[in-house]
């Protein structure tokens, strides 16, 4: 009895108990029909996080032979997420997906006054039993496209530009370099925070400044393409977040990606087949789930190179932890001793920086 | 370009060549205008309902090139955008801190201060509203009123230097009053980013607030006591505005400085007054967003406020419960956007460009009101 119960635990418990069939009102209104609709935060071709998911849901729109309505542009703020959700439902849509952690105490309030809708939000922090979360383990990625920086940098100082300063951007920053030293134990590694998510003409700022302090490849972790454009102008290398992002710059060699519709796709499946059960603190995917992966190589990285970061992946996709003690952040705290693994409450909490890490 | 002898006018449409310039030469039509003096209510209600009508026909039209089936069209949106009792609270929803953050613009540039720092305002009366919350300042009965407080404090601070600014030094205040609003937003995101970071899920917006801290629902769809407050808030500028001394002198004051002065009216505590007020207001629209819709402080909660209070304040010329209707017209544009995408799946800068249009009417609608056209032969 895998079936969904809608929100209230213990009155689906009592119903296996007694061995009574589902209550209808629980029951999730896609199973053996699923109607998924797509709530956006950005434009569709923002090159980036919402391009991700839309092209995602194009995908879906091929496997499961149904048009995926969406709406773009929708942003975190309750009075504009609610009514596009219950247009949606309206509309007949049985399962919403989003695209913002700014969607989560909406979509908790939503997923609590419709028990028979789906909720999935990519990036959100909130959970039901008809409400999964979702994000991926990016560190693994960037930690595979930190190793192509490390193999790639002549000056053995490599640059980042990224968005805010908080678990899920410091996770990169710390697997890049990480990944950087596997390669090159020397490597130094500078960061400048935007204070921005999607910000240009500040990313093209910080990009610049890396470069004229010696940085040969830049990685990135914010929602615009700009750092790869000046990597180009300025010929040096660059990796890519998001999506594949040598579409914009030829100095893109190695992008951390989304794929998202394998995600999606295996768990609508599980949604309509009534077998779906959702993670309690939210679904946090692997390379291994498939929600997250990287595209590599491109023409500057060396074969061998390219081999070992295959190699890297394919570890990781066996059970491999990037963040495996012992580390010391850059102030000589021991941060994850010997033997020792990072948990995820403290990844999601990651608020220091590896030895290496300098910027602010 | 148009020869000298062809240049009848602004609005004169030329034909340029052949049997259609001779014809419309030998008439030469110009057309004169002259300011209106008066304009009536009917009249007002005619231009205003004319330019929504012609707002409507043109969308309509760019609608179905874009491939939509018109007859659906009428159907989706009558059927769901009006008569639906959740679209209408969603419409009303998003009215409420359109209507609060319409109300500080305008109280601003009723006495010619161009406050381009509602949202720096809005930021600062969040942040002291959730400082409260954060810190569970006063006791819980009295913790919302303690948060209003704040609000109004923190707003009227943030407009304090601008207007201090421009009294003693002359300096402009639609540059302070915009540059504040870039620092107010790096206090909010070193606030969000540090020590105000919520602790359950460590990601960068508060933490949430407490029943207490939240104003309660109206127990009618999801609607809070942000619109009442609003409601409240524009009824009583109202009064202010067309009732009372204070909004006479105001009147006086816009229409002219010097003789006010000389006829011994404060125009210095005046306007320090409104600039404040103003400020006040902003810092309100903020508590009214964190405290009634988001129950938290989050990173953008502001967006958008800056140019939708401007754009409100200029429609309602001013006038609070111009505001009320102004800030309904534009939350209902937002809400038909929505059911648009949803419905139809149109693209979203297709859905900027209809929102455009209808603003662009309405606005332009009123040089009719201003003048009357004649049109009549050249000489």
């Amino acid at each position: 009895m895998k079936a969904l119960k809608g929100v209230m635990p213990t009155l689906a418990a009592s119903t296996i108990m007694l061995g009574l069939a589902p209550a209808a009102q629980a029951e999730l209104a896609a199973v053996g029909n699923p109607r998924p609709a797509v709530i956006l935060y950005g434009p569709t071709n923002d090159g980036g996080w919402s391009q991700s998911i839309d092209e995602a849901r194009q995908l879906l729109e091929e496997t499961l032979g149904t048009r995926i309505a969406q709406a773009a542009e929708i942003p975190e703020t309750a009075t504009a997420i609610r009514p596009a959700a219950e247009l949606f439902i309206e509309r007949g849509a049985n399962i919403i997906i989003g695209s913002a952690f700014g969607y989560s105490d909406t979509f908790a309030e939503l997923a609590a006054e419709f028990p028979q809708i789906m909720f999935f939000n990519p990036a959100g922090t909130t959970n039901a039993q008809n409400l999964q979360s979702v994000y991926g383990r990016t560190y693994e990625t960037h930690y595979l496209c930190g190793m192509v920086a490390g193999g790639l940098t002549e000056s053995g100082r490599i640059g980042f530009v990224a968005a805010n300063p908080f678990g899920l951007v410091n996770w990169t920053v710390n697997a890049y370099l990480l990944g950087a030293r596997q390669i090159n134990p020397d490597v130094e590694l500078s960061v400048v925070f935007t204070g921005s998510w999607g910000d240009p003409v500040r990313e093209r700022a910080a990009t610049q400044a890396l470069i004229e302090q010696g940085a040969d490849v830049i990685g990135q972790h914010v929602d615009t393409p700009t750092p790869q454009i000046v990597a180009a102008e300025a010929g040096i290398f660059a990796t890519g977040h998001h999506r594949d992002l040598s579409e914009f710059s030829a100095a893109t060699q190695c992008s951390s990606v989304w794929t998202w519709d394998l995600y999606l796709g295996s768990a609508i499946e599980a949604v309509s087949a009534g077998t779906f059960e959702p993670a309690p603190y939210g679904a946090f995917l692997s390379i291994a789930d498939g929600a997250v992966d990287v595209a590599c190589c491109g023409p500057a990285v060396p074969d061998d190179l390219a081999a070992r970061v295959m190699e890297a992946r394919e570890a990781i996709i066996g059970g491999m932890h990037v963040f495996a003690g012992p580390l010391y952040d850059r102030d000589g705290t021991l941060r994850v001793a010997e033997g020792a693994v990072l948990d995820d409450g403290a990844l999601w909490g990651m608020d220091w920086f590896v030895a290496g890490v300098t910027g602010q | 370009m148009s020869t000298p002898e062809t240049a009848t006018g602004a609005f004169a449409i030329v034909p340029r060549t052949g049997r259609a310039r001779a014809a419309w030469q030998s008439l030469r039509i110009v057309p004169l205008l002259e300011p209106r003096q008066t304009v009536s209510r009917a009249m007002r209600a005619t231009v205003y309902l004319s330019a929504l009508f012609l707002a409507g026909v043109l969308s309509v039209a760019l609608l179905v090139w874009a491939g939509v089936p018109a007859g659906d069209l009428w159907r989706e949106l009558s059927s769901v955008a009006f008569n639906s009792p959740r679209a209408l609270a969603s419409v009303l929803a998003q009215t409420a801190p359109l209507v609060v953050a319409g109300l500080a613009t305008s109280i601003a540039f009723r006495v010619g201060f161009w406050n381009i720092g509602i949202e720096g305002q809005m930021i600062l009366g969040a942040v002291l509203a959730t400082a409260v919350a954060v810190y569970d300042i006063g006791p819980e009965p009295l913790r919302l009123p303690l948060m209003a407080l704040a609000a109004c404090l923190g707003g009227m601070a943030w407009i304090a230097g601008p207007g201090w600014l421009k009294a003693r030094l002359s300096m402009s205040e639609v540059i302070t009053t915009l540059l504040l609003n870039y620092v107010a937003f790096n206090l909010l995101l070193h606030l969000l980013y540090g020590p105000w970071q919520d602790p359950a899920s460590r990601f960068p917006h508060s933490e949430q607030f407490a029943a207490a801290e939240r104003l309660p629902r109206l127990g009618w769809q999801n609607l809070t006591w942000s619109v009442p407050l609003a409601a409240g808030l524009a009824l009583a500028l109202w009064w202010v505005m067309s009732k009372s001394r204070l909004g006479y002198l105001l009147d006086l004051l816009r229409h002219n400085r010097h003789m006010a002065h000389a006829l011994g009216v404060p125009v210095a505590g005046i306007s320090i007054a409104a600039v404040l007020g103003s400020g006040a207001v902003g810092g309100l629209a903020g508590f009214t967003i964190v405290a009634g819709i988001e129950s938290r402080l989050t990173q953008d909660f502001f967006v958008g406020y800056l140019f939708s209070g401007i754009l409100i304040a200029f429609l309602a010329r001013n006038n609070p419960v111009g505001v009320v209707v102004a800030a309904f017209f534009l939350a209902t544009l937002m809400m038909l956007g929505q059911s648009l995408q949803v419905f139809f799946g149109i693209p979203f800068a297709l859905i900027r460009l209809i929102q455009a249009i209808f603003i662009i009417s309405v606005a332009g609608s009123e040089f009719f009101l201003g003048y009357r056209m004649h049109w009549r032969r050249a000489a």
